[in-house]
């Protein structure tokens, strides 16, 4: 549950890593998971196929049985490396990190099922006529592990921290710099934050520049940091601190009682908490890595875990002391072209209306002839499926389902290039561009995983049977985004690349797709596109029908244009152990940490 | 014989230079680096410019070598990017796991090899020494990292004899024998895992020198004298077999390093091989080069051990 508006720097690194973790130890899990296959598939391809659909889950635990008094639960961190212990909302950078930080700390605000903020958290805001000045109120029975209440003064700091030029962390961005005074104090010209004030002990007001419907959907940040603990220390100290690191502190429901540096942290109930008396006596967390999570289940040896490696899914689908849990991700594949470079003097996208790909016909066509229905079947058993815009399905409200993308039809693909004047001249049985000179594709995608290099030559064979010669090249996610141009230097060589995005629980996509984003790797400038992207987050977009208008539009324009297009939608599994109760997944179900209880002293294991 | 030791160690100054500088330039030639995965639309490229500046990551990399021998010799290592700690304070936690890992290991392997070796070797030929020199055959095809995860699916989840991740179970009370006893388990699964695979040589070398040296004729003349049987194996054989096995401890230690990168990663057990893999997916460099260069010192320092050790015991070795 990243709390920032975008939470690519979360998924992206983590992503990368279990793929090159898998790469190294590759040849340990391949084993154990063919020789799981070819031994239990059979069975199961009878019952139902093999075939699995995000909509048969729900993300909430079904109870069982009596909650007894106390107890404790393990949960698994599930990651091939150790976590960072920077345990402060204000400074992590790892996903590790962040899931041992929801434990014991929290957001002072709290969001819906649609990511917008609601007023039953730890704080409630109202919104000035302007929409530019919101006014929070920290409740009153809010305190620090401690003891100490959390105060305005407190978030104030927290800002300033993260705006102070020795920051070490990664949270200063735009949502900061939006902040009335922000540049000025980071800049050192201003010893204060002018658009922040302190109106009493639990009384803040913060006054944004620009008012932009994203406010309401994660862009205020509302991690106080104990003034009380940090305010004397120099803020390059601070991340690296043992208040920080082995004695961290938060006002959530759990406290921490100790940590083995990298491998396990216990905690113990927050008697104080705000939202009542935890159930549970204590919680464990402990790490544990992908290869052996299946046994940590199935023996009992943890409850609960941060993240399933679907791809074993499958073979332990009826895993008999566990009930599944299942989400959308916020996230989907995509294959994008590259359309021109990075201006780096100007800051902006140097569109080039001579790229080898900039013809829409010959984009259109590459979509059409690639059947992701069928990769999502036969790679993933359907826990990715079709994706079809590019704003993925967990934003139902901004999802436009009656939106079909472009559906696989190679015929519809020949047809296009053939207008388009992708003829074969040559008889080779491979179409020339539109002038006769041949025409060579080169696609990257990044290795790592079992089938990141099938997936990507299932898709250079399906342009392939449409006549197009496309080249691979599979490079580790280090060199991939090097030539992507993720530093603002693109590799003139690269014509096609598949890779991913988290997107963050703001839907505003112009940080992707605005043509001063150095993230808008296809290098795509459009009308259009930037004045739906600033349409979306204007003033008026404040009403939902017409931002959600504005984004259809700017889903069927995309669909239209094709810069990029979406391959696939993932899903996110959680096996929890039968004994657990009152625990969901995702966003906006009401169900919090202090309820979750056990119906048994032990965990259940597996028959 | 002084002068071979010192001499022998000067050897490894220029090899400790020389490591030191392939281990920066490879690193720098490795594609990205710490901030390439900070992929995340809401953080201003200018801002990850500047952090890379700030870290020095932009010089080129004999400026930042200068740098980090400049720091090494105070005994600095730098910051780890990702930890946010330096470097040999995030090394010292982990060292200690991976020392108690190799202490436990290479005691478990002679506790294996010597026994094993002295029956292979003294009835060779026997049905005993065929299971023996079976297994060594199994041992030395078997990889390391497949043999783990069987022992940790069998010992550690089928059998719940063992813990199967971390050193330590959560929330133990350092320095409590409860502690103590905690951390012993943690280790022996692991450790006994490495074992099997690493005594195999052992075993082998062990083996060879006591039948060569069993037909050798200083042992004809003492089985002539009457010496009973347990008295030639037990003075004589095993005396002059052993020596050539103590000399083969100091590349024991090297084999251990390559052993523990695997075995902490498949138990999850936070050492310096699992800290190893991880700072290079990451390119968190500083820590990266530090635990290169440990390594490549164990192993020149290892090196050393047996050449000291073997001049000790050969005498040959001295003259030249």
């Amino acid at each position: 549950m990243p709390k920032n508006k975008w939470s690519r720097h979360l998924a992206l690194p983590m992503l990368s890593f279990v793929l090159i973790l898998a790469a190294c130890t590759g040849d340990d899990t391949s084993t154990e998971e063919s020789g799981g296959e070819t031994g239990t598939d059979g069975g199961q391809e009878l019952e139902n196929g093999g075939m699995y659909s995000i909509d048969d889950f729900s993300n909430v635990k079904t109870n069982e049985g009596e909650a007894i008094d106390g107890g404790t639960i393990t949960f698994g961190l599930v990651s091939d490396t150790v976590f960072e212990g920077t345990l402060n909302w204000n400074f992590y950078s790892g996903a590790p990190d962040a899931e041992i930080l929801e434990w014991f700390d929290e957001g002072l605000l709290t969001w819906d099922e649609n990511y917008v903020y609601t007023n039953d958290g730890a704080a409630t805001y109202e919104v000035s006529e302007d929409g530019r000045t919101f006014t929070f109120k920290i409740g009153d029975n809010v305190n620090w592990h401690d003891g100490e209440p959390v105060t305005a003064e407190d978030w104030l700091f927290a800002h300033e921290v993260i705006g102070n030029p020795d920051y070490d962390g990664p949270r200063y961005n735009s949502d900061f710099t939006n902040i009335e005074g922000m540049e000025e104090y980071n800049s050192g010209s201003a010893d204060t934050i002018s658009g922040i004030e302190v109106i009493d002990d639990k009384t803040l007001s913060i006054t944004y520049i620009e008012s932009t419907p994203s406010l309401l959907t994660g862009s205020i940040w509302s991690y106080p940091l104990a003034k009380h603990i940090f305010g004397d220390m120099s803020v390059a100290d601070i991340s690296s601190s043992p208040e920080v690191r082995e004695n961290p502190i938060g006002f959530g429901p759990f406290k921490v009682d100790s940590i083995v540096p990298g491998e396990s942290v216990t905690l113990t109930k927050n008697e104080d908490y705000w939202r009542g008396e935890p159930n549970l006596d204590g919680v464990t967390i402990k790490v544990i890595s992908s290869s052996t999570v299946v046994q940590e289940l199935e023996t009992g040896g943890v409850d609960l875990i941060s993240e399933f490696p679907v791809d074993q899914f499958p073979d332990n689908a009826e895993m008999s002391n566990v009930e599944y849990l299942g989400a959308i991700d916020r996230a989907y594949t995509y294959i994008g072209f590259k359309l021109g470079t990075w201006d780096a003097e100007s800051n902006t996208v140097a569109y080039d209306p001579e790229a080898k790909m900039n013809d829409v016909a010959l984009r259109q066509a590459m979509w059409h002839a690639v059947d992701n229905a069928t990769v999502g079947e036969r790679f993933y058993n359907g826990l990715r499926w079709n994706a079809t815009t590019l704003i993925p399905p967990s934003h139902p409200e901004f999802h436009d389902d009656s939106n079909e993308g472009r559906t696989y039809d190679p015929e519809a693909a020949n047809q296009l290039l053939e207008d388009a004047g992708y003829v074969d001249t040559d008889g080779d049985g491979l179409r020339e561009d539109p002038e006769g000179n041949p025409l060579e594709i080169n696609f990257i995608s990044m290795t790592g995983g079992d089938t990141a290099e099938p997936l990507a030559q299932y898709y250079v064979q399906s342009w392939e049977a449409v006549g197009l010669k496309v080249n691979l090249e599979m490079l580790e996610f280090n060199s991939f985004y090097d030539r992507v141009g993720n530093g603002g230097e693109d590799d003139p060589t690269v014509d096609v690349f598949q890779a991913a995005w988290g997107v963050g629980i703001d839907v505003d996509p112009s940080g992707l797709y605005g043509a001063n984003a150095i993230y808008n790797f296809a290098r795509w400038e459009n009308e259009d596109n930037e004045r739906l992207l600033a349409e979306g987050r204007s003033a008026e977009s404040f009403d939902l029908a017409y931002r959600q208008e504005v984004y259809n539009e700017w889903q069927q324009l995309m669909v239209d244009e094709v810069p990029v297009f979406p391959t696939l939608y993932r899903a996110v599994l959680s096996p929890v152990n039968d004994r657990v109760l009152n625990y969901a997944i995702g966003d906006g179900t009401e169900v919090y940490l202090n309820e979750l209880a056990v119906s048994a002293e032990s965990p259940v294991t597996a028959k | 014989m002084w002068k071979l030791i010192v001499r022998r160690t000067l050897i490894t100054i220029p090899q400790i230079i020389v490591l030191s500088i392939l281990v920066f330039i490879l690193a720098q030639a490795m594609p990205g680096d710490a901030l390439t995965g900070l992929i995340d639309p809401s953080i201003d490229p200018a801002t990850i410019e500047a952090m890379r500046e700030r870290l020095g990551l932009n010089n080129p990399w004999y400026v930042q070598y200068f740098e980090w021998v400049k720091g090494v010799l105070q005994g600095d290592f730098g910051q780890s990017f990702r930890f946010k700690m330096p470097v040999s304070e995030l090394i010292g936690e982990r060292i200690i796991n991976t020392m108690w890992l190799s202490l436990a290991t290479l005691v478990l392997t002679y506790l294996i090899a010597i026994p094993l070796g002295i029956i292979s070797g003294r009835f060779n030929d026997t049905w005993l020494d065929r299971a023996i020199t079976g297994y060594t055959y199994i041992g030395f095809a078997a990889p390391l990292f497949i043999f783990a995860l069987v022992m940790l699916f069998i010992f550690g989840f089928q059998l719940a004899w063992f813990p199967t991740s971390g050193s330590v179970a959560p929330g133990t009370e350092p320095g409590t024998f409860a502690y103590f006893i905690s951390k012993l388990n943690h280790l022996l699964l692991p450790a006994l895992s490495m074992a099997l695979i690493t005594t195999v040589s052992t075993v082998q070398y062990l083996r060879s020198e006591i039948i060569d040296t069993k037909q050798k004729d200083f042992i004809v003349t003492a089985r002539a004298k009457g010496a009973s049987e347990s008295r030639v194996y037990n003075r004589h054989v095993l005396r002059n077999s052993l020596l050539p096995i103590a000399a083969f401890f100091g590349y024991e230690i090297t084999g251990l390093i390559g052993g523990t990168i695997f075995i902490e990663n498949i138990f999850g057990y936070p050492g310096m091989g699992e800290l190893f893999l991880s700072s290079i997916s990451l390119r968190d460099y500083s820590v990266m080069t530090a635990l290169v260069l440990l390594f490549g010192l164990a192993a020149i320092i290892g090196a050393l051990l047996s050449d000291i050790i073997l001049s000790l015991v050969d005498p040959r070795i001295r003259i030249k």
